[in-house]
């Protein structure tokens, strides 16, 4: 199996220019990995055929950390969400993965679609509703490239030889693909990808479908819970997976 | 360190508070989607609350070094934009008369001319203001995106809108609210010093367009230039709250003599209308030695002295007034 490194972030640490931190190389310890299990059912189906899609694939508990304070302004956050279950599905030629986790406030909102024409043409333009609301958030990490190197990409964003693609969901804008080699890289490439979400009895449930992973591949998960204002590197991560 | 730095100098004396500045801004820069409750530019009655409301009391800034926390102001604090039902009453019929819709409660410039007392006196004024284009930017610091720089060639402080996430940590350093987050983008934007206009020669669009003649445009660092002489030369004009740390490029002609009725030329050291305390609050303890100074050069007119400040306060045409070098640009090119 591929060997990986993920940072262990030191939470009472004041700021992150400070940290970082202790590399763990060698094998992942036992429930740092991922099974894939092999599904008939389409991708479309995975994303929009409920529950019942998913009764036959096994789930994964995995730890929530929450980032240390990252700028001399933010008040410590509260551990509001320490798990997440994941599920993974391999179907034809996709990856399809779902986030699941407690979050008691449902941070969404419909935004007003804006119109093809030109605003100078309208009268009435669209008009920001609020400017101080946070949505929820989540999002799959994992390496752009693979690698033969005996550490993959750092967690915080991956870094400049190892660049990581983003699979970042929001409950109120559209699923966007992103890339990063680093922290503060993250840049988005316009491109969207199909993700389906529900809210049910304070529990998310996102799914994301994602390309062909190898066994092998190590892969990160983060959550972003809109009433802690999170956004950005203020949120909740897991340290690496590694797909079986 | 910029090279150069773009500067405003504002004579509060002569502001009339008609805000064709904050419509010649809005006309030009933020008539578009998600910006309707924008004011990049904003005439506010002082005392008062202020846009947003009590932006001078939340917080950002700098102290010792270090970024002051504050909230978010809310939509509240600004105002929604409201519209009119135009179409029912023009063209559908309505016999009801046109309302604005959502039912304003608050927004820019609420308590316009309200002002406060002093003893059986009202007393007010305008402030007019814009960003601020800081020497140490607090927002620039707060963003993890480093999506906000200070331009080289001229200090203009503007946010990369290709950078930009929307994570609106630079409103909250801002110690001037003067960044807004449009939700329809999800990104922040701010008055931009009309630097495509000064890179064509032609100085701002809200001091072209202010009927009091009241701005001074040009570069700090060039003798030549009015602002130069108000601020350095005869230190006439002082930054907003110089105590946030942020070290402002837009400074102001404190106002200095408004009459008291019945006592019409005594200063305003000697029988205030505005209480001092209220100027120094804004501009800081230095304003008192600025009125002096203005009302020395004042005096020295009255008794038939020639006086370059005051000639130069009358501001009487666009030369006088704006030192645009858009060479500037150019040669970096």
């Amino acid at each position: 199996m591929r060997t990986f490194r993920f940072f262990i972030l030191a939470l009472a640490l004041p700021s992150l220019g400070a940290s970082v931190v202790a590399q763990t190389p060698a094998t992942p310890a036992p429930g740092q990995s991922l099974r894939a299990a092999a599904s008939g059912a389409t991708s479309d189906s995975l994303l929009n055929g409920g529950p019942a899609a998913w009764v036959q694939i096994p789930a994964k508990r995995v730890s929530l950390n929450r980032t240390p304070p990252l700028y001399e302004t933010d008040e410590p956050a509260a551990q509001e969400i320490s798990t997440a279950e994941v599920r993974i599905a391999r179907t034809a030629g996709k990856l399809v993965v779902q986030l699941s986790w407690r979050d008691v406030t449902q941070d969404t909102a419909t935004l007003k679609q804006v119109p093809n024409t030109p605003p100078e043409t309208r009268f009435r333009k669209v008009q920001t509703e609020a400017d101080d609301r946070f949505f929820d958030a989540a999002a799959v990490m994992f390496p752009a490239k693979s690698s033969s190197d005996a550490l993959g990409p750092s967690l915080q964003m991956g870094d400049a030889d190892h660049p990581v693609e983003i699979y970042y969901w929001n409950a109120a804008r559209v699923a966007m693909l992103m890339q990063a080699q680093g922290r503060g890289t993250t840049r988005r490439t316009g491109q969207s990808f199909p993700a389906a979400a529900a809210y049910q009895n304070g529990q998310w449930t996102v799914t994301f479908e994602l390309p062909e992973l190898s066994a092998g591949t190590p892969m990160a998960f983060a959550v972003w819970n809109g009433s802690q204002e999170d956004r950005d590197g203020r949120k909740y991560f897991s340290v690496w997976q590694v797909l079986e | 360190m910029s090279k150069h730095q773009y500067a405003m100098v504002m004579d509060l004396n002569k502001c009339l508070g008609c805000q064709t500045c904050t419509i010649a801004c809005k006309k030009l820069w933020t008539d578009r989607d998600g910006t309707g409750y924008m004011y990049w530019n904003n005439v506010e009655t002082r005392p008062g609350l202020g846009y947003p409301r009590q932006w001078d009391r939340i917080g950002g800034g700098w102290k010792d070094g270090m970024l002051q926390p504050s909230p978010l102001p809310t939509m509240e604090d600004y105002g929604y934009p409201w519209e009119y039902n135009y179409e029912q009453r023009l063209y559908e019929g309505s016999r009801k008369p046109v309302m604005p819709s959502p039912a304003p409660t608050s927004g820019v410039n609420w308590d316009e001319d309200v002002g406060s007392m002093n003893g059986d006196e009202n007393y007010f004024f305008y402030v007019p203001r814009i960003c601020n284009h800081c020497t140490y930017p607090a927002c620039l610091e707060a963003c993890p995106r480093k999506a906000i720089y200070k331009r080289e060639e001229d200090g203009i402080v503007v946010i990369d809108q290709d950078r930009c996430q929307g994570y609106r940590y630079c409103i909250k350093a801002c110690p001037y609210k003067k960044i807004y987050f449009n939700e329809v983008t999800g990104r922040s934007e701010k008055c931009i010093f009309c630097y495509p206009r000064l890179e064509k020669g032609m100085v701002n669009a809200c001091a072209a367009q202010c009927p009091g003649r009241l701005r001074f445009v040009g570069l700090l660092d060039d003798p030549d230039s009015p602002v130069h002489k108000l601020v350095l030369k005869y230190r006439i004009a002082l930054p907003l709250f110089p105590e946030k740390g942020t070290q402002p490029n837009v400074f102001y002609v404190p106002p200095f003599n408004p009459p008291k009725r019945e006592t019409y030329g005594k200063s305003i050291l000697e029988d205030p209308r505005l209480p001092l305390d209220y100027l120094i609050y804004l501009f800081g303890p230095d304003v008192k030695d600025v009125i002096v100074r203005l009302e020395a050069e004042l005096s020295r007119a009255q008794n038939g002295g020639p006086s370059e400040l005051l000639q130069l306060l009358i501001g009487r045409d666009a030369q006088t007034r704006y030192h645009v070098r858009p060479q500037l640009v150019q040669i970096q090119g």
